[in-house]
């Protein structure tokens, strides 16, 4: 497991408490029902204190996933 | 604190405690971080509850003040924004910042701060409330260029200073200090302007962190310190009097030394508002006698309720001061410019908070001061806070007294003492005397429990509670009050639920004295007291022992007729007060 990802789950585990890493991983909107509204203000904001970056607003709708989020930030990183 | 911090605290701590402390975070904006900031934080303090934060409407932050249902909670945190004086002082409502609407800006901010007030005022009397004036800065509304203040920007300022002093003044209502914010969060690192407008959370995580950190501190109200023990060679002045004389020693600005004279001046004023200054000092008690001769000295001997000089360590003489003051380890603050004294009183009195003058470091030396009035801070000074110094010295000179007469106060010291007792009955929920007492006796207690400011109106309220306190004052000096009892008055017995008394008024036959009131006043045959024994309150065991023959087991009960029979003789002169 990288960096980011070990990070990344981090910031996941502080949201949804009490899920196990593997749950953490695969973790989406579509099979979370506590990620809501709130949740992802709280991940965002999160994801921007530990990796110092400024998501864009814009990107929020494509961000439903732990996958997204990590090729999101692994894609912040290269540019 | 970070944001992850604050949630790993939060999930920590649930279901760790079946005790809850609820907090209202009443605010115009989306709560979102500065609850889960506050949780945390209040949550770091109140270790022994569960924490939990609600929070009311989005925008409407009157509405959601006037619809509290106070009964169920501790505290309630207003934070307070101009977009909540008038919406168009913030940049989600576009209702037009014309010229020509300042003026109503100005007016409307008049009336919304004027109702605000009433609201705080009625909330405040059931709950504590902390309050949080603006912290953020104006939109670029006013037409002056933003290197000049305007007339209406300063105005609006003006009314909320105004709201500000008017609710500080309110019991149960303490306002955070925008000073120690501005410390802490940098004004220009505060707005969050892109979180505002998607989200309606107005702040920065840092500047969440740093509001939420003092509105904690505001809940949560440490008690301040009681004693300071200084050292003196290089803290209380600059030299080794022991090597340079007592003119060589200096804490003037002629002699770069006057950084000094200002922690000595800090010294002397906390001494003023009550709080037990000594020295310790290894030293010959005659260089240090003639120091404190000086003239110029500021913090003056009579400042001072004891010196304690002499080659042995340093622990003792913190030992002496202790046992001299009577007061817990945990209640005192040594100060001393060296690691190794430091270490050495840290090893012997764990519980004693151990600082570092910063020798030769005169940023230090003010940063010093600034902690000296976290730890010792108070609301307000109390006439038990004046007397607390002269009360110690009177004790001295009875224990002298005692010492040459006979092992205890005899009655014949304690018939000549011409002693007072004031009883007063009344159940004022504001007597924050009676408040502190129960918070902070450990000796003389009844069961060690302490009390929130919330639980402890709710409690007076209840019809069949009574609130007893009794002031003392005898030829030795005034000592203030210093016994509460708390309890409640039943059909055919009364249940004693607190029952504290200072240390200072021990030996006098007062705790005697306040149970003879109690049966009188309350006319029952018998008293139920909810005792426990704890590590610290051996005077309350050996009080009962003495009455019962026997070790008290909880609850104690003792009759009206037993107690006559084994009251010893008192001396009190006793008078009544109700100021309900």
């Amino acid at each position: 497991m990288n960096d980011y990802e070990t990070r990344l789950i981090k910031c996941f585990s502080a949201v949804f408490s009490g899920l196990s890493e593997a749950e953490l991983q695969s973790a989406a909107t579509t099979n979370l029902a506590n990620w809501d509204s709130i949740a992802t203000v709280t991940l965002i904001a999160l994801i921007e204190e530990e990796f110092k970056v400024e998501v864009d607003m814009d990107d929020l709708e494509r961000l439903v996933s732990f996958e997204s989020v990590l090729g999101y930030l692994k894609s912040r990183e290269a540019t | 604190m970070k944001l992850i911090d604050a949630l790993k605290i939060i999930q920590k701590s649930s279901g760790s405690s079946t005790a809850t402390f609820k907090v209202a975070l009443v605010c115009g904006f989306t709560p979102l971080h500065l609850q889960t900031f506050l949780q945390a934080e209040l949550q770091q303090l109140f270790t022994d509850h569960r924490v939990e934060v609600v929070t009311g409407l989005y925008g409407d932050l009157r509405g959601t003040l006037e619809s509290l249902r106070i009964e169920t909670l501790d505290a309630v945190a207003i934070v307070l924004e101009w977009f909540d004086v008038d919406a168009r002082l913030g940049i989600r409502q576009l209702g037009g910042w014309s010229p020509h609407n300042l003026e109503s800006i100005h007016e409307r901010a008049i009336l919304f701060l004027r109702h605000l007030k009433q609201l705080v005022e009625n909330v405040s009397r059931s709950t504590p409330v902390a309050v949080s004036l603006p912290t953020l800065g104006f939109p670029p509304i006013f037409s002056n260029a933003g290197w000049q203040a305007g007339e209406i920007a300063l105005r609006l300022k003006q009314e909320v200073a105004s709201f500000g002093v008017q609710i500080s003044q309110m019991n149960g209502v303490k306002v955070l200090n925008q000073d120690r914010l501005d410390h802490d969060s940098v004004s220009s690192e505060r707005f969050n302007a892109r979180s505002e407008w998607s989200s309606g959370f107005p702040y920065q995580l840092s500047h969440a962190s740093a509001v939420a950190k003092l509105l904690a501190m505001l809940i949560r109200n440490p008690l301040p310190k009681k004693g300071l023990i200084t050292d003196l060679d290089n803290t209380l002045w600059n030299g080794i009097v022991g090597e340079v004389g007592v003119d060589g020693i200096h804490w003037d600005q002629d002699h770069n030394s006057a950084h000094y004279g200002f922690y000595q001046q800090m010294l002397k004023t906390l001494s003023e508002e009550g709080v037990l200054i000594a020295a310790a000092s290894k030293n010959e008690p005659s260089s240090v006698e003639a120091a404190f001769n000086r003239e110029d000295l500021l913090l003056t001997k009579d400042a001072i309720s004891m010196l304690a000089v002499s080659w042995g360590s340093k622990a003792q003489a913190v030992s002496q001061i202790l046992n001299a003051w009577n007061v817990g380890a945990e209640s005192v603050v040594f100060v001393d410019d060296s690691s190794l004294e430091l270490a050495e009183v840290s090893l012997a009195h764990p519980e004693v908070e151990c600082v570092q003058f910063p020798l030769g470091d005169p940023q230090g030396i003010y940063d010093l001061a600034i902690r000296l009035r976290d730890l010792f801070g108070r609301g307000m000074i109390s006439e038990e806070d004046r007397f607390r110094s002269q009360s110690i010295r009177s004790n001295s000179e009875l224990r002298r007294l005692v010492a040459e007469d006979t092992e205890g106060f005899s009655d014949a010291l304690l018939e000549q003492a011409e002693a007072e007792l004031t009883i007063n009955v009344s159940k004022d929920p504001n007597d924050t005397r009676a408040f502190e007492l129960i918070n902070k006796t450990n000796q003389f207690n009844l069961n060690g429990r302490r009390v929130t400011e919330a639980a402890w109106r709710t409690y007076l309220q209840e019809p069949d509670t009574f609130l007893l306190t009794a002031s003392y004052k005898d030829r030795f000096g005034a000592l203030g009050k210093i016994a509460v009892i708390t309890g409640r008055v039943g059909d055919k017995r009364i249940s004693v639920d607190t029952w504290v008394m200072s240390c200072r008024a021990f030996a006098r036959r007062i705790e005697h004295q306040c149970l003879k009131a109690v049966f009188e006043k309350f006319d029952r045959d018998e008293i139920v007291f909810d005792y426990v024994s704890t590590s610290r309150n051996m005077p309350v065991a050996k009080f009962f022992s003495e009455l019962l023959n026997d070790e008290p087991a909880s609850p104690v009960t003792i009759s009206r007729s037993w107690f006559d029979t084994k009251c010893p003789t008192l001396f009190h002169r006793v008078t009544e007060r109700n100021d309900e």
